[in-house]
């Protein structure tokens, strides 16, 4: 038995394919029945002078151009091609084509291959619109996480005007400050031994509040700039401990509550800011002083727990509601603001002690079982080794004394400043002159030849830096004793009034004492 | 910056005067291969890839530099200063022609002819103009790049069927031809084909010769008429052949169309 086998021609005209002859400038000169039958069309009408590239849409005749004849001119062949042929209803069969050149004789010949791919081109289809939306979704996100990093510049840009704010604000309350603290001093000077009226003593406290929080306020702006510089050393924390309680005390006395004290009978060490250190504890007193109702009662405890040196506040005062204690160590967060304003409290300390505790790579916590049941902060330090206790003990607080009498030129331009400074001055028995600007600073240093000049740095007609070099290289310059003042108690102005040709540094409020001391120092020249 | 790097620039043959060729849309310089021969014993031929396409660095391509023609044309110039002493003979195809119509307009005296092989200012038509195709035509064109460009990358090219008598075929030539980043192909498209640059026609004043093919759906003979009244110096040669490559499919009529044209215009 045989089996019978199509004549070439059914293969050609029947094959699983469309197949098609042309001439090498598209005239079709050969086209299979199976073709003419996804075409709608006859193979006399399509071998009537039609070229290959008109059974093309648009965009795949330009392919054809820019893409197909170049390649069948350079490799004789293109595989693989999408086109979409055109029906004779002119709806679309998408194809895929193959194009092989071959010589035949003298003519030249390009033999096409058509498939139909309608489910393989909506795949591709498909793909193609995955493709687009995975693009346009990143190109979304790509969007938004520019427009976040705007916005996060925008906002750490207003956070840092709203510390630059913060700075300038605790800086310019300052300045007022000093001839009000001045003017204080000489009224209580000048009460004697009767000792200062009622209202002198609500003025003086007052103004002693006042500037602790301008002070609380200057040094929180300037821990968010990282201005503070710690003068950290190993210490012994009972010291610390025992110097703030003791500061704490007339608070404490006054509201009737008692303190107790249990401190390790070993030195436990830590490697910190003396002066920092004490000034946490103290803020803490102080807020369980205030917050505890007067008879109350205050622990204050510190103990090593492994490498940890811990230190423990903890009161029977009015307590923190749980949904306030993650919360109360960022500025300006109050508990009850209308409780928080009885108690003249801006919310500015706990924010200090935060920013303190962690420049000492610490930490600080608060619990509390609720309102009413009072409230304990833990405050964690990386403590020294046991045995490194050579610890320095808290510095002693400055004696006071200076007799004798010094010529001071005050250069101040704020005249309250220069006047009360120089009552005060002539009050401890020293000869002053004061100016308000750098030249009458300088005429005024001429004529009245002071061994001390106290220089404000803000001054209007020129800086106080300026000054200070003019007076240094002024006849008789050399033996000058030179303080300069300024509000911005900062390490790199301290650095640039030294290299100006001051012998001193002091921020202003002048702390009168300090003053005092500098003084004693000049009469040792 | 390393022009012979990011263009793949080329440069052979020996001459007093350079011809600088410059390839259309789709492909690279080797479309010029069939018409080079027949320049290099009279001019040094200089050759290179439009920067992504064929063997230019495609990390150059930068969509904002490329996102219109002037950027090419920038390039042309830069290569021209940068290999050429004298006034050059510019020869672009397609897209090319237009790039080089603008390098002309920009600095005219570093070019002695330009010769415009298959130019189209405009393929969109509009009011008074016929360029070919309509908005949606172009809509069709960009699709079906889309999809022929879908699996092509320059890893990943088709088997080339194997067609033994072509021997002039270069074995590098066979796999790398008309093989772009599917990415800047698409972007490339975009940028020509719906590019308008009548307004500069008017503007280039180096002698040109516009090669028209007789039957190029890309560049119509309206096309060429509308070149051959608009362009001030311009003369118009036709060319008979069907597509938009008479440089490949007819490398000889063209060839001896430039000469004639050469000879023509001063040195």
């Amino acid at each position: 038995m045989t089996v019978a086998s199509p004549a070439g021609d059914t293969l050609f005209e029947h094959a699983a394919c469309g197949l098609l002859l042309a001439r090498t400038d598209g005239v079709i000169v050969r086209v299979n029945a199976t073709l003419c039958t996804w075409l709608g069309e006859s193979a006399e009408s399509l071998m009537a002078g039609r070229k290959l590239q008109d059974l093309f849409t648009i965009g795949g005749r330009v392919f054809h151009h820019t893409h197909c004849l170049p390649m069948l001119q350079v490799q004789a062949s293109v595989a693989e091609v999408q086109v979409d042929l055109l029906h004779r209803d002119r709806s679309r069969v998408p194809t895929l084509m193959n194009i092989a050149r071959r010589a035949e004789g003298d003519a030249v010949y390009d033999h096409v291959a058509f498939f139909i791919t309608v489910e393989r081109r909506s795949y591709e289809r498909e793909l193609m619109l995955a493709r687009r939306e995975a693009e346009a979704a990143l190109e979304a996100r790509r969007g938004a996480e520019a427009q976040l990093q705007a916005l996060n510049a925008q906002l750490s840009r207003d956070d840092r005007r709203k510390d630059e704010f913060l700075a300038t604000l605790a800086h310019e309350l300052r300045n007022p400050l000093a001839p009000v603290r001045n003017a204080i001093e000489l009224l209580k000077m000048k009460a004697g031994a009767a000792g200062p009226s009622r209202p002198l003593q609500v003025l003086e406290r007052q103004v002693g509040h006042l500037a602790h929080l301008v002070d609380d306020l200057m040094e929180i702006s300037r821990i968010t700039r990282g201005q503070v510089a710690l003068r950290r050393q190993p210490i012994d924390l009972s010291h610390a401990i025992r110097a703030a309680a003791d500061d704490a005390m007339p608070v404490v006395s006054a509201a009737h509550h008692s303190l107790a004290l249990s401190l390790p009978s070993v030195p436990l060490c830590v490697d910190a800011d003396a002066t920092r250190l004490m000034q946490v504890v103290l803020n803490l007193l102080t807020n369980a002083a205030k917050y505890t109702p007067p008879g109350g009662q205050i622990w204050l405890a510190a103990s090593r727990e492994g490498d940890q040196a811990v230190i423990t506040v903890r009161d029977t005062g009015i307590g923190i509601p749980a949904q306030s204690l993650g919360t109360i160590f960022e500025m300006f967060s109050q508990l009850t603001p209308a409780l928080d304003r009885a108690q003249g409290g801006l919310g500015i300390g706990l924010a200090l002690v935060r920013g303190l505790v962690e420049l000492h790579g610490g930490s600080i916590r608060a619990d509390s079982e609720g309102e009413g049941k009072g409230s304990v902060f833990t405050l964690r330090l990386p403590a020294l080794p046991a045995d490194d206790a050579a610890a320095a003990p808290v510095a002693p607080a400055p004696a006071r004394a200076a007799p004798e009498q010094l010529r001071i030129l005050v250069v101040d331009d704020n005249p309250d400043a220069t006047e009360t400074m120089c009552a005060m001055l002539e009050l401890h028995g020293h000869l002053t002159r004061s100016a308000h600007d750098g030249a009458g600073a300088q005429q005024a240093a001429a004529a009245f030849k002071p061994a001390v000049i106290l220089l404000d740095i803000g001054l209007p007609d020129m800086n106080g830096y300026e000054v200070a070099r003019r007076l240094r290289a002024a006849p008789g310059g050399e033996a000058l004793f030179m303080v300069a003042a300024t509000g911005w108690g900062q390490e790199d102005d301290r650095q640039r009034a030294l290299s100006a040709g001051f012998d001193h540094h002091l921020t202003k409020p002048i702390d009168f004492a300090r003053l005092q001391l500098l003084l004693a120092e000049a009469l040792a020249r | 910056m390393d022009l012979q790097r990011r263009n793949n620039v080329q440069v052979r043959g020996d001459g007093p005067v350079t011809v600088v060729f410059s390839h259309g849309f789709g492909c690279d310089q080797s479309m010029w291969r069939f018409l080079t021969p027949a320049f290099e014993s009279r001019y040094r031929v200089l050759t290179y890839d439009l920067v992504g396409s064929g063997g230019s660095d495609a990390s150059a391509y930068h969509r904002d530099r490329y996102g219109s023609l002037q950027g090419y044309a920038d390039d042309l110039l830069e290569i021209v200063e940068h290999y050429c002493d004298g006034p050059v003979i510019l020869i672009g195809h397609s897209v090319s022609s237009i790039i080089g119509l603008l390098a002309t307009v920009k600095a005219p005296e570093r070019f002695a002819a330009q010769v415009m092989v298959g130019p189209s200012p405009c393929y969109i038509n509009d009011e008074g103009y016929t360029g070919g195709f309509s908005r949606e035509d172009i809509d069709d064109l960009l699709l079906s790049m889309d999809s022929n460009y879908l699996g092509w990358s320059s890893s990943m090219a088709p088997a080339i069927m194997g067609v033994p008598e072509q021997p002039q075929l270069g074995a590098e030539l066979t796999n790398a031809f008309c093989r772009n980043d599917p990415d800047i192909a698409r972007h490339f498209a975009k940028v020509t084909f719906l590019s308008d640059h009548r307004a500069d026609v008017a503007k280039s004043t180096v002698p040109a010769l516009i090669l028209q093919c007789s039957d190029d759906i890309i560049a119509p003979m309206t096309v060429g008429s509308y070149m051959k009244e608009h362009l001030p110096n311009s003369e118009l040669v036709v060319i008979d052949n069907v597509g938009h490559c008479p440089h490949m499919s007819a490398p000889t009529a063209s060839s001896q169309a430039i000469a004639s044209f050469l000879e023509r215009i001063p040195a």
